[in-house]
């Protein structure tokens, strides 16, 4: 789905966020505005604390701004009702989080086919069969979550967001979890998705290596973008994070 | 360690309150039960009391006889009381005799229902100190045709001094003029008994008793003991006929009648609330396993910082104590309140209760408080033994894992105590083991059911769940998953319903199989047009109809025959038993007992007809002669008939006939009578002619063969009511169990289920997943219940055939309809369950740490 207004898979526009009031009040968000290319894999960095989860969830719309205005394609998030968002997550964007992935009832494929599943729709055969692949989970499908690796959970994980075609996948600290090798295989499917899918991906993590993976990295501190990274490498990223203290 | 364990109750208000809600229920309904006939037992000790006060001995006649209608005692002779008079120390005697006697009142009506309440009862008028009864209008019979009243009678009859009344007994109806009307001590009415007061030649005349009493009352003079008085009489009158008992005596033999019938009412009522306390131990140790489960990592780390196991123990069992006493109290309050329901709840049944002071006894608090406590530790020993186990590296794991036990163990340990259950339940039916056996088989089939449950759980609710897949695609998926992914926790929540069910079905296929041979029965027997019956129903000797309504619809032209039928109770070779009596010309026309041998028509009154059935059992023969006591006195019948519809049929194994009967009993009062019309009559004219002789019986009630059947099987349905209405407080705290578990089960699978809303799983479907889960429990409780239901009512019907239960009959219908109910009310149960479920807030469910 290409607009002729935008090229911008999602943005933000002067979105706040802002918990508790008076002395206690935090800004976890503050007027931020960024934009976010189709197609592109872009990696959120910044200091516990600086909002980066926020400004996932509110882009992600698991979570509403204050103040100002996020967009999924040329839908505004925030005229939205719970159950539209419902639907909106269910039908234009896919997820991966840091635990808690997969629901321990359903085996590998179901939890694949789970958004789909959902909506009533039936999974594009060719499609699954694509994304099985590229997974590498063919002869796992049929077991359940308990029995496959930290590794292999997140990577059904993302072949979950990637089934439905989403628009955009939201990625929460997906290797957060996982040993170096493991958080390789799972960023290397997410970068494979990029370059041979043209899915967009927006991530969020601490990891300079990780980073690395994306196209472009947003630098965020105190809840407001201070810098980006256009193709990143681990030790550019590593070392804008040393001054930013995280 | 106590600072924990209050933490943990303050931390967990809802899921213990929850879990209190069980124990409350319960020590509610049987705190309620235990003030209900205490408070009985009080109001009726005292009426008791009064009315033998001022009573030093009583004299009576030495022959009783046991029956299957209870003890039955010979009268005395009225000239007995002439000689009491005049012992020396006797200051005052009266002669007393109690009888059925029913009002008209001035509305046409019959007052008071002794067939459904409190007897109607025909007393001598005694003017003297020995009465209870004072005058509070006009004044005592001194004519024949004079009668008192009591007060509660002439309100509800509007009957005031002065009128004319017609009195229903077993003479014909008879007018009589109220010359006054009198309080009992200084209440309306006799414990809602209604009295009819007449002078000693009327009473002896209405209850067939001329010139007889059925005792007489003594007072002493002063400075007399009631034993000096007793033996006394005893040696005065030197009649070994008679006996003579003290005041004393005879108030505490009353009481101690009166006490044995509101025993059983109390065990009956007891047994409900045990019932109710069983159903919700479940969820007790329910509730106190997950909670165990869910807090492992508090626990680990307890342990690992030095907390012993004993120590861990103490403090669940603690917890455990700390919600069985607030619960107990609550529901021993909650009883007290219940006792006022229970009695309301009798009075609309017909048994109506005089009022009194409530009584709550020390026993009741100690008893309620020390079950429902007890209840709810015992419950919680396996869970803190549990605990106890967890070992300090758990405080560390990630996530606990359920551990799969394995289920031999407990296979074999549930089969076992499964067919202990059943031999103890088959040796109670069969054998004589009784009803303790029998109930405490039913408890270890429960028992031993609940312990195999978990190892079923999963393949029987994957396999209820197996169309919701497909019907409910992912949503059903999910939810047969989740109801399947715990079996034990599935299996202790089904278990509690699985008792109510079981129980509810019962009754209910033991209902119906009871109406099924009552109308097969009636259907079997019933030969003529019309039975002529008294509005309710009880047992025989408290109402009924005068032989005067029999004659007197046999002469209504267009009918060839009316016959009435008498039930009574008498010792036959040495065994309490009861006997049908008829007159032997019209019986064979008006009923079908399958005559066999000998002539049933021609039944003389030194004869008696036996059941083929009784004959075969005991090896009688025709002809034979049988030893038989009656109240009246002993005597020889000779078998002369047999016939083949006897007490397995519904009817009874030993029939006289009418004149017999007239010989050794002194009531005379038809239970039903049968009328059949003339093959050609016109049956709408001769209707007519029958119910304008009913207008003076105003007791009777025309029924045909099919009104018949309907009203004996609508008696059977009143108790059944009754009996569902007491068994849906155990349904309600099974349900509230399932509601519990499912609650319990959301907090435990919070991140799972804001995965499923972040991934796009809609509120709606999130509480349908929730509903169907509770559908799926609460079918699988109600399917293994119906099984029970099926198993205990098959057997108990069966040992229960040479009662008269001849039919077994399971009625789809109904049961259908149980299910479905089940069905629905777990969808109830998980209202509040799945409400909470769609308000987790997906960014709390899904962050981590």
């Amino acid at each position: 789905m290409t607009t002729l207004t935008t090229t911008a898979a999602a943005r933000a526009v002067a979105a706040s966020k802002i918990y508790g009031s008076g002395d206690a009040e935090v800004r976890a968000l503050d007027a931020i505005d960024v934009e976010f290319a189709a197609g592109a894999f872009t990696a959120i960095m910044g200091p516990s604390g600086s909002g980066k989860s926020t400004l996932l969830h509110v882009l992600a719309g698991l979570d509403t701004v204050t103040s100002g205005q996020v967009f999924i394609g040329d839908v505004d998030l925030s005229t939205l009702n719970e159950k539209q968002l419902t639907l909106v997550r269910r039908e234009r964007l896919g997820f991966v989080f840091q635990a808690f992935n997969l629901v321990p009832t359903l085996d590998a494929l179901e939890n694949m086919t789970l958004p789909l599943a959902l909506a009533g729709v039936k999974p594009d055969p060719e499609w699954l069969d694509t994304v099985v692949r590229t997974v590498g989970l063919a002869d796992r499908l049929r077991n359940r979550p308990n029995q496959l690796s930290g590794g292999q959970q997140q990577r059904v994980a993302v072949a979950r967001a990637l089934l439905a075609r989403p628009e955009i996948v939201f990625a929460d600290e997906p290797t957060g979890n996982l040993d170096s090798r493991s958080g390789t295989e799972v960023l290397s499917f997410m970068r494979r998705a990029v370059d041979d899918h043209g899915q967009t991906i927006i991530m969020v993590t601490h990891d300079a290596s990780a980073a690395a993976y994306a196209d472009r990295v947003v630098f965020l501190a105190d809840g407001r973008i201070i810098d980006e990274l256009i193709d990143p490498t681990a030790a550019a990223v590593f070392d804008r994070m040393k001054t930013l203290g995280g | 360690m106590w600072k924990v364990t209050l933490k943990g109750l303050l931390g967990h208000k809802i899921r213990f309150a929850l879990t209190a809600i069980a124990v409350t229920l319960g020590v509610a309904f049987m705190a309620g039960t235990l003030v209900l006939t205490d408070t009985i037992k009080v109001i009726f000790d005292d009426l008791v009391t009064s009315v033998t006060k001022g009573t030093d001995a009583y004299v009576r006649s030495r022959d009783v006889i046991d029956t299957a209608f209870g003890e039955q005692r010979d009268r005395v002779d009225a000239a007995v009381l002439g000689r009491v008079r005049e012992i020396d120390g006797v200051r005052e005697a009266d002669g007393v005799l109690q009888f059925y006697a029913q009002v008209v009142g001035s509305d046409g009506r019959t007052i008071g229902n002794p067939m459904g309440g409190a007897p109607t009862l025909g007393l001598i008028w005694n003017p003297g100190s020995l009465t209870a009864w004072r005058l509070v209008e006009g004044r005592g019979p001194t004519e024949n045709d004079e009668v008192v009243i009591d007060r509660a009678s002439a309100t509800t009859g509007r009957v005031a001094v002065g009128d004319t009344v017609s009195i229903l007994s077993q003479q014909a109806p008879a007018k009589f003029r109220v010359s006054g009307i009198a309080t009992f001590g200084n209440a309306d009415s006799a414990a809602g008994a209604t009295a009819a007061l007449f002078t000693t030649p009327t009473a002896q005349f209405l209850s067939g008793a001329v010139g007889r009493y059925d005792g007489i009352q003594v007072a002493g003079e002063e400075g007399i003991s009631q034993r000096e008085l007793v033996a006394r009489i005893t040696a005065g009158l030197a009649d070994p006929a008679v006996q003579v008992i003290t005041g004393e005596r005879l108030t505490k033999e009353n009481q101690d009648a009166f006490a044995q019938q509101l025993q059983f009412f109390n065990v009956a009522l007891l047994a409900f609330a045990l019932i109710a306390l069983f159903v919700g131990s479940f969820i007790i140790f329910n509730t106190f396993s997950i909670i165990v489960a869910q807090r492992t990592r508090e626990i680990g780390l307890l342990r690992a910082m030095g907390a012993s196991r004993r120590q861990i123990t103490l403090s669940v069992l603690a917890e455990a104590v700390a919600v069985g006493l607030l619960a107990s109290l609550a529901g021993l309050l909650a009883g007290i309140g219940l006792a006022v329901g229970l009695k309301a709840l009798l009075g609309a049944v017909g048994i109506d209760i005089p009022n009194g002071a409530t009584q709550i006894l020390p026993r009741t608090v100690i008893v309620g408080l020390g079950l429902g406590t007890g209840i709810t530790v015992v419950s919680a020993l396996l869970p803190a033994r549990r605990a106890a186990k967890i070992a300090p590296i758990e405080a560390l794991r990630a996530s606990t894992t359920s551990t799969t036990k394995r289920l031999v163990v407990r296979s074999i340990m549930g089969v076992l105590v499964t067919g202990a259950g059943v031999l103890a339940l088959l040796f109670g039916l069969f054998g004589s083991g009784g009803v303790e056996a029998v109930g405490f088989g039913a408890f270890l089939i429960f028992l031993g059911v609940a312990v195999l449950l978990p190892v079923i759980a999963r393949p029987v609710s994957r396999f209820i769940a197996w169309p919701l897949p497909r019907l409910r695609g992912t949503v059903g998926t999910l939810a047969r998953e989740n109801a399947a992914r715990n079996p034990r926790r599935t299996a202790s929540t089904a278990a509690a319903l699985m008792i109510g069910v079981a129980l509810v079905g019962f009754i209910t296929i033991f209902a119906s199989s009871i109406k099924a041979s009552f109308a097969s029965s009636i259907d079997q027997a019933f030969r003529s047009d019309y039975v002529i019956r008294t509005k309710g129903q009880g047992p025989p000797g408290l109402g009924g109809f005068s032989p005067a309504l029999a004659r007197q619809v046999a002469e209504v032209p267009g009918v060839e025959a009316a016959g009435g039928i008498r039930f009574a109770g008498a010792d036959i070779e040495g065994r309490a038993t009861f006997l049908g009596a008829a007159d032997p010309a019209t019986a064979t026309t008006l009923f079908d007992i399958e005559p066999r041998r000998g002539d049933l028509s021609r039944l003389g009154p030194a004869q008696i007809a036996v059941s083929t059935e009784k004959m075969r059992d005991e090896g009688w023969r025709l002809g034979q002669s049988l030893a038989i006591r009656f109240p009246k006195g002993p005597a020889n019948l000779t078998i002369a008939a047999t016939y083949g519809a006897g007490q397995r049929a519904g009817l009874f194994d030993f029939l006289i006939s009418t004149e017999a009967y007239d010989i050794h009993y002194t009531e005379r009062l038809d239970s039903q009578v049968f009328v059949k019309l003339e093959p050609d009559a016109d049956r709408s004219v001769v209707t007519v002619r029958i119910q304008r002789v009913l207008r003076d019986y105003p007791n009777a009630e025309l029924q045909d063969q099919e009104e018949f059947k309907a009203s004996q099987t609508a008696q059977v349905d009143q108790v059944l009511n009754l009996i569902y209405a007491l068994l849906a407080l155990a349904v309600i705290i099974a349900l509230i169990g399932i509601a519990n578990t499912l609650g319990l089960s959301i907090i435990e699978r919070t991140s799972e289920l804001g995965l499923l809303r972040a991934v796009g799983m809609t509120k709606r479907q999130l509480r349908s997943v929730i509903r169907w889960e509770a559908v799926i429990i609460a079918l699988l409780g109600t399917l293994l219940g119906m099984v029970i239901a099926g198993f205990l009512g098959w057997s108990l019907v069966h040992s229960l055939a040479d009662q008269g239960l001849s039919t077994f009959r399971a009625p789809a219908r109904e049961l259908v309809v149980i299910m479905v109910f089940a069905a629905f009310a777990g969808v109830i149960a998980a209202i509040l369950p799945a409400r909470r479920a769609a308000k987790i807030d997906i960014l709390d469910a899904i962050s981590y740490e």
